[in-house]
């Protein structure tokens, strides 16, 4: 394959993703700016590297795998510089997942109180939730992603929609009284 | 099962990644459970609102030119250079035409034959699949943005020649978002699409000359899943990045008798 080809090629596998690796890093990141640069970065990464995908895997893992380990890359930077503790660990997070008295949560929540509640998860929590839920990736998908066993994908779902819906119900409760 | 056993096994419940005995253990357990069944449905209610397409970032219309410029520039001026380097011998006109000839017959003769039939289907799958990947990168996924069959199919009267089958499947989790235009295989064909959770669905449709209904053939090319069938007269192409099952659940209630 010439270069023409291979520019030709990359662009039409890589850039229908573009939706799905902007929206990982921008819920990573927190802010369009550092996410848009982001994705930039993942776009030339996955060029340099697109020798090593191999024809007839899956396009999407592989591509955001990318998108996640450069924004882990620049969170840990700027974790640095800020001289906080690095990532967020699951360690210190609510050991309590007993079910709650039913509130319901639905149709009430806007939009806004939804994102707020998806920021305020620990990252390793978020990043499962928005690979399930918002980009809709398999649990096998998400695992080759965040590089980490089947196991521990279904752990950080529960907790993270266990703590969504804590937040949720207690946002509720607020703007009740 | 028991409940702790219960709670590690409701997400991945929820989410369609048991096995068929965990599956049937755990509607079990909830059955009799009503501290899990509450759990499930808060499970539900956070999935509810999740399940919202708004809560996702739309991407800034910068961001793909960005990168594009971004992207290294392909060396292109390699023909230019060639030229100069190279000269071709006289003999070798007279043989890349006999050559040409050559292969022209053949291809003549292999098409007697039915040998391109896999070709042919090759090309259009490369087709279809380019024309769903431009659906999404323009903003041109919708000539006529409805939910409504009934909205859907007599847009379409007038601007084609034939008049697509269009059904909503939103019950079975495939919603009909909407139609276009398309150009396919140097032919106007109807495009429809649909939503399949986060995933768009296009489904190409044209006419038939012969009659003749086939079973789906599906398979995978570029990381996209294709299904294609003949029925009642047309021709349909479906294709989409939701996975193969969900393509094939997709073809089989198309060609559901109506």
């Amino acid at each position: 394959m010439n270069d023409e080809q291979t520019r030709a090629r990359f662009e039409s596998l890589l850039l229908p993703l573009m939706n799905d690796a902007y929206n990982l890093a921008r819920w990573l990141m927190k802010n369009q700016e550092d996410a848009e640069d982001m994705v930039q970065e993942s776009y030339l990464r996955a060029f340099r590297f697109f020798a090593s995908f191999h024809e007839g895997s899956n396009c999407r893992a592989w591509f955001l795998r990318i998108v996640r380990n450069a924004c882990y890359t620049a969170l840990g930077a700027r974790d640095m510089k800020q001289r906080q503790v690095p990532l967020d660990s699951e360690a210190d997070e609510i050991e309590d997942t007993s079910p709650l008295p039913p509130v319901s949560l639905a149709k009430k929540a806007t939009v806004e109180s939804v994102r707020e509640a998806i920021a305020a998860l620990p990252v390793d929590f978020r990043e499962a939730v928005v690979l399930r839920e918002l980009e809709g990736l398999s649990y096998k998908e998400i695992s080759e992603v965040s590089g980490v066993p089947l196991g521990t994908v279904m752990s950080r779902l529960a907790r993270g929609r266990h703590q969504l819906y804590l937040l949720l119900s207690d946002r509720k409760q607020h703007d009740q009284l | 099962m028991n409940c702790q056993e219960c709670h590690d096994y409701i997400d991945a419940y929820i989410d369609n990644e048991l096995d068929i005995s965990a599956t049937i253990l755990v509607k079990q357990h909830l059955r009799d459970c009503l501290g899990c069944q509450q759990l499930l449905e808060s499970r539900k209610a956070v999935g509810a609102l999740l399940d919202n397409p708004q809560v996702r970032f739309e991407v800034p219309d910068s961001l793909l030119g960005r990168i594009q410029s971004a992207l290294p520039v392909p060396r292109s001026d390699f023909k230019q250079r060639s030229g100069s380097r190279f000269f071709i011998p006289w003999f070798t006109v007279p043989l890349a035409l006999a050559a040409t000839i050559a292969v022209m017959l053949g291809l003549v003769f292999l098409n007697q034959w039915g040998m391109f039939d896999r070709s042919r289907g090759n090309a259009l799958a490369q087709e279809v699949i380019s024309s769903h990947v431009r659906s999404l990168l323009a903003t041109h996924l919708l000539d006529v943005p409805s939910t409504d069959q009934h909205t859907v199919k007599p847009w379409f009267d007038g601007k084609l020649k034939f008049s697509p089958p269009v059904r909503d499947f939103a019950d079975q989790g495939f919603r009909l978002i909407g139609g276009r235009l398309d150009y396919i295989n140097g032919r106007e064909v109807a495009a429809l699409v649909y939503q399949r959770r986060l995933h768009i669905i296009n489904l190409f449709i044209w006419p038939l000359e012969s009659g003749r209904n086939t079973a789906a053939e599906s398979f995978t090319k570029d990381g996209y899943n294709v299904s294609h069938w003949d029925r009642d007269g047309f021709e349909l192409w479906a294709v989409s990045d939701v996975n193969a099952d969900d393509l094939r659940a997709f073809a089989g209630l198309q060609m559901q008798q109506s």
